[in-house]
């Protein structure tokens, strides 16, 4: 029953709420570092170690964390992991460091990371709480991927910097540019629309009830008095 | 009240614990970071000085007069020494790495970072290979990156007087307008800066008129020598007597003179650039528009909108005595070079005949076009406000 449920936390994560291609969550980063398939890798491995991370300590804190220093402390969580992961970045992998600029220290604000702890992690088991990040990030690095290896081979002629040899004299500049990078977002949001089509996930609801800030929010205490 | 004190306990726990984890990671990676830095550094230093060998930081920079510009300095086995300096182009931020060898010449220059917007600062080091301080002054600035191009130059020039400064030799490191004004402070010693001033009447002899900021008196440039005058035009100090004479009827010519407005709306020929006039007896003051970028301009962040705003006085005859940009509104790297006095200053002594024989802004063919042509019209204006009608 367990691993049943584990796996089907990973394929979530993985395919059937892809956070980049169903959930549409992290759009900036995607579209900014998937120019080179290094990049795309160097993102998604850093997100995903954040993701992984906070997601378990949030689980392990679930309980201690009043709701209201709820965010600011997540906050601080994930503000501290991603810079660990900088610093660790910038002395072992300089290179990638270079190459993500201003967008590592940006998933920080990552949706997908802040979403999954309001979404998963602070109603979750610590053990589902990392399968559910290992899914996400591995998803996100997967989806971060596929569009990276579809605009440097068509944008650059490039594979992961190495020379393909009919394409790199003949690159389609247009891939390697943000309105490129928005066709094929797009055209893969639509193939993996098709391809869930059966196991989509459920309608999200929208009231009061689902929020993750139903519990300190005014206007839900109005409305449960009404 | 326990409520929130265990939200504020909570939140306060949890921000020492990731504040002592981080400071844990920085210490094992900040050595780390600094040596691949210092490795970094140690290639660029070589890049700009291939021939280097064994290259030290020199670190008492302060007990030199170096320039403002410079940030770092090495010393190298050979008599040679390496400058990293930060300049301002268009953004600050230019840093610069320069060798210079012990004959004082450029053994290479490159960009090591930069904010610029049309990034030529990245292959333009290449040009100051091998030269020393006087060629690299006529190097070429580049023609749509004229404000890094020449905060680059500038920036290598600087490079090669501190590396004479750190030989222990003395360079004289005022600007061309320093030490013309110091040159003026000998003569008008109260005097705490200087102004050029926009001069209505031809002055016979005198090339240009310097008012001192603090109001003590003026210098007249008579015939190439400063002479210095009090406020009323009176001449201080000991001159040849025929140029204690001229200087003084110049001097009080200028300061006396008078300007009368004329009503252009009497004047229906009257060129559309000319915004305001005034005369004197002998010449007249135009505040004219010219169309330059700023309303001709076609690029994708849109033209201001304004006009520049030119001040030029001419003589009856049409000859221009002073031309000022009063305003202008044209993009910063290219066309706002228009209000620079080295591109103004060209109009002086101008005619009808050759007036277009001047310099240029490259790069800003639209802004130059513009300002001729309002140069021109001033001089139709002449003759309309001579012809009375």
């Amino acid at each position: 029953m367990k691993n049943a449920k584990s796996s089907s936390i990973f394929l979530k994560g993985l395919i059937f709420e892809n956070p980049v291609f169903v959930l549409v969550l992290g759009t900036c980063p995607t579209l900014a570092t998937t120019t080179t398939v290094v990049g795309a890798l160097g993102m998604g491995v850093a997100a995903m170690l954040v993701l992984i991370c906070s997601n378990t300590v949030i689980s392990l804190l679930r309980k201690i964390i009043p709701e209201t220093v709820r965010i600011p402390s997540y906050i601080v969580l994930i503000a501290g992991f991603v810079t660990i992961v900088q610093m660790l970045m910038q002395a072992f992998l300089p290179s990638i460091y270079e190459l993500l600029g201003i967008y590592l220290p940006l998933i920080t604000v990552n949706c997908i990371i802040l979403g999954r702890a309001e979404m998963f992690a602070n109603k979750n088991t610590v053990s589902k709480s990392v399968i559910d990040g290992i899914g996400m990030g591995l998803g996100f690095t997967v989806a971060l991927l596929l569009i990276a290896v579809v605009r440097e081979v068509l944008g650059q002629g490039t594979f992961a910097g190495l020379p393909i040899p009919f394409l790199k004299d003949n690159p389609i500049a247009f891939f390697a540019k943000t309105p490129g990078g928005f066709m094929v977002y797009g055209l893969l949001i639509a193939v993996t629309s098709a391809l869930t089509n059966k196991k989509a996930p459920k309608k999200k609801s929208f009231g009061c009830a689902s929020c993750p800030s139903a519990s300190i929010c005014d206007a839900n205490k109005l409305r449960e008095e009404a | 009240m326990k409520k929130y004190l265990k939200s504020v306990l909570v939140l306060t726990v949890i921000s020492v614990t990731v504040a002592v984890l981080l400071s844990v990671v920085n210490q094992v990676t900040l050595p780390i970071i600094e040596e691949r830095k210092n490795a970094a550094s140690n290639e660029a230093l070589l890049k700009v000085m291939p021939e280097g060998k064994n290259f030290t930081e020199i670190t008492d920079l302060s007990s030199y007069t170096l320039p403002e510009t410079v940030t770092k300095a090495y010393s190298e086995e050979g008599g040679g020494y390496v400058i990293e300096l930060s300049t301002t182009g268009y953004a600050s931020g230019l840093l610069i790495m320069c060798g210079v060898d012990s004959s004082g010449t450029v053994t290479g220059a490159t960009c090591l970072s930069s904010n610029e917007t049309n990034k030529a600062e990245v292959s333009y080091g290449e040009n100051f290979k091998g030269l020393d301080s006087q060629k690299v002054s006529e190097v070429d600035t580049v023609a749509n990156s004229t404000k890094t191009t020449t905060a680059y130059k500038n920036a290598i020039l600087d490079a090669i007087n501190s590396a004479k400064i750190l030989k222990g030799e003395s360079v004289d490191l005022r600007t061309e307008e320093e030490k013309l004004f110091d040159s003026f402070k000998e003569i008008l010693p109260n005097a705490e800066g200087f102004e050029k001033e926009f001069i209505s009447v031809k002055l016979f002899g005198v090339s240009a008129v310097y008012k001192a900021t603090n109001n003590v008196g003026y210098i007249f440039m008579y015939r190439d020598q400063p002479v210095a005058t009090n406020t009323l035009g009176e001449v201080l100090g000991d001159y040849a007597a025929d140029v204690i004479d001229e200087v003084g009827k110049q001097a009080k010519k200028h300061l006396n003179t008078k300007l009368k407005d004329i009503d252009i709306s009497g004047f229906s020929n009257l060129p559309t650039s000319v915004l305001s006039a005034q005369k004197t007896d002998e010449s007249y003051v135009l505040n004219l528009r010219a169309a330059g970028f700023g309303i001709l301009g076609d690029s994708y962040y849109g033209p201001s909108g304004e006009y520049i705003k030119i001040k030029v006085s001419l003589t009856k005859k049409g000859e221009i005595i002073s031309c000022v940009t009063v305003s202008e509104s044209e993009s910063a790297n290219y066309g706002a070079a228009c209000k620079e006095p080295e591109f103004y200053n060209q109009f002086e002594g101008k005619t009808e005949k050759n007036y277009e024989q001047i310099d240029a802004i490259s790069g800003a063919t639209v802004t130059t076009t513009g300002y001729l042509k309002a140069i021109k019209s001033a001089f139709e204006a002449v003759k309309v406000l001579e012809g009375g009608q």
